[in-house]
């Protein structure tokens, strides 16, 4: 009989607290710590939601999904929100944390002068790599010649998977050719794709999620992806006590940067609370929280005393001012320019 | 018991197999001391107490069981009025209208539904998004399965039988009670059944129709796909899946005893 009660005091909705502050955020993207810090601080509750991908989150808006207070999307998808009228501006005069951010991540293309977004933390596109291998097979890794080169990858046949992302795929090549990320050049994009269709034999996979796993299992040596999705495999390798471990580096070409920020959605009921949660994550402490946790890139100066030292060392998280002046982040494409790169990526795909 | 062909059991027992042991991986995984799905470490039930620590999920969980309950009951009465209708006045237009949601794609169920809700039910009712409105689209695509269930077996049932009934002086609610009702209970629980288990792992309709802070387990999984799936996740499908296990055999046992029920009057 007792479980049937603990089934049913389960089933039982909650009580909602009175003040709650909705945030929209991607899955593990707050310390745990951080919330119940804050929701001691305000006395409020922090309920969450979840996108896993920009174009989910833009698709849900767009269709006219309402009440969340504050949303976390990537560079372009702010611009999208901003240009469809769906942000309201912040009041600057509620957040004097943000004298913390790096000038570096603040005035983005974007949104000139930051009218509605505060940085929050960001990602770099990079590769990572078994460390053991690379070094027995004597390859580079801090340059996207390894992903592109076949006299590189013939030692890495099969070994070898890129991010299944048009744009992203894209922007290595480009950067390897010495052009910038943004580059909307047909001719350009055409030497970009003989590029990638050159190394395409030697690859195993288009992969945008699974290779951390497989990083970590061991079955690939070198993976074209995000900084976190390095963070993670490297901690994972090591947790479960492999005989290699896994390192990541920004190319010295240049790569991307892909910065979220904090916006406040125009539907939500609560734009106080939202702009205390921005101030109080601009707080040095909390915002060394979440990198701590996935090693994501912060853009706070205020944060890099309480980062792990191992991760402030980490050049591929805090790149030098040489490397960062490299990084790009990508800009929305027209609608011409899409339909030019989507025909370029079937050509990709299909051959 | 008669005797059947080896190769007859061989292949029923290469399709359970490949029915049931991917399941049987899912459970024996969340028993795996390793964070990654990838190969078998040592046992562990820390995959539990994560769980049972994990507020986020917990609450996505108990939202999926309560939105399929309310979905898969109401779908129940309206699809097997639906299907006693269809079956008994030969409409055109009713079949259509119930099995549309289901031959419906599902993202153009779920934007509409949405910006009806929009539309509609803010403007007019004062309603804001929320549980109600996941479980009134699981009800819209769910009605239809529970229809189409309940309107075959009804086909297959000889009509003389209601005639006879009528025939001894049953009142038309009598005969449903007595004659009509056993005898589909069975595609019923089906259809319950059904409705229960699509409503709980729709991901697409609930993604567009759910409220702010409303989670249900399949929007909370997938929006974990990005940084790798834990065994976590093997214990909550787990879980889920003894609750499924538990309904079945609760719906057959309840079955067989309105059968016996039925015989005895």
């Amino acid at each position: 009989m007792r479980w049937a009660l603990l089934l049913l005091g389960w089933l039982v909705p909650f009580a909602q607290a009175a003040d709650a502050l909705h945030l929209y955020n991607w899955n593990n993207y707050i310390s745990d710590a951080t919330v119940a810090r804050f929701e001691q601080a305000c006395g409020c509750k922090l309920v969450q939601d979840y996108y896993s991908d920009n174009e989910e989150m833009l698709a849900k808006l767009a269709a006219g999904a309402s009440g969340y207070d504050l949303i976390v999307p990537t560079g372009n998808a702010v611009e999208s929100l901003i240009k469809s009228g769906q942000l309201r501006p912040l009041d600057k005069r509620l957040l004097p944390n943000l004298k913390n951010i790096d000038p570096a991540y603040l005035d983005t293309a974007f949104d000139r002068g930051n009218r509605y977004s505060v940085p929050y933390a960001y990602t770099i596109t990079l590769i990572g790599y078994n460390e053991q291998k690379m070094r027995e097979l004597g390859l580079p890794t801090d340059t996207w010649a390894v992903i592109f080169e076949p006299k590189y990858l013939k030692k890495l046949k099969g070994r070898v998977t890129v991010l299944d992302s048009q744009r992203e795929l894209m922007a290595a090549a480009l950067k390897y050719l010495g052009y910038s990320a943004n580059d909307t050049d047909e001719a350009h994009w055409r030497q970009a794709r003989d590029l990638i269709l050159r190394a395409k034999p030697y690859w195993a996979a288009f992969n945008a999620s699974s290779y951390i796993k497989e990083l970590t299992v061991g079955n690939i040596w070198l993976a074209h992806g995000y900084s976190n999705d390095m963070f993670q495999a490297q901690q994972d390798a090591r947790h479960a006590k492999r005989a290699f471990s896994i390192a990541y580096a920004t190319p010295k070409e240049g790569a991307v940067l892909a910065l979220d920020s904090m916006v406040l959605h125009k539907s939500g009921p609560r734009p106080d609370l939202a702009h205390r949660f921005i101030d109080f994550m601009l707080e040095g402490k909390n915002s060394a929280e979440l990198t701590n946790l996935i090693g994501s890139g912060n853009p706070n100066r205020d944060a890099m005393r309480y980062i792990d030292p191992a991760i402030a060392a980490n050049q591929a998280v805090f790149p030098t001012a040489d490397i960062q002046s490299r990084l790009e982040m990508l800009k929305d494409l027209d609608r011409n320019q899409r339909r030019v790169l989507s025909r370029m990526w079937t050509e990709i795909k299909v051959r | 018991m008669s005797k059947r062909p080896l190769w007859l059991w061989a292949a029923a027992l290469a399709v359970y197999a490949f029915l049931y042991l991917p399941l049987l991986i899912v459970v024996l995984y969340s028993f795996n001391d390793s964070r990654l799905n990838a190969e078998w470490v040592g046992f562990t039930t820390q995959w539990y107490v994560t769980l049972f620590n994990d507020f986020d999920m917990l609450i996505a969980a108990r939202n999926s069981v309560l939105i399929a309950l309310a979905a898969s009951l109401v779908a129940t009465v309206l699809g097997t009025l639906a299907g006693l209708a269809i079956h008994r006045y030969k409409l055109r237009l009713l079949p259509m209208l119930t099995i549309a949601p289901i031959a419906m794609p599902e993202i153009l169920l779920g934007v509409s539904l949405l910006l009806f809700f929009n539309l509609v039910a803010r403007p007019v009712l004062g309603l804001e998004l929320g549980m109600w409105s996941v479980i009134v689209a699981h009800i819209t695509f769910c009605i239809g399965f529970v229809a189409i269930v309940v309107r075959v077996s009804l086909a297959g049932l000889d009509d003389s039988l209601f005639e006879a009934a009528r025939d001894l002086g049953a009142s038309p609610w009598q005969t449903f009670r007595r004659v009509t009702f056993p005898l589909i209970l069975p595609a019923i629980l089906a259809g319950a059944l059904m409705s229960f288990a699509l409503s709980l792992d729709d991901f697409v309709i609930t993604f567009f129709t759910a409220g702010v802070g409303v989670s249900t387990l399949p929007l909370e999984i997938y929006s974990m796909i990005k940084i790798a799936v834990t065994p976590e996740v093997n214990a909550v499908s787990t879980l889920m899946m003894l609750l499924t296990l538990g309904l079945i055999v609760l719906a057959s046992r309840l079955h067989q005893r309105s059968l016996k029920a039925a015989s005895a009057s």
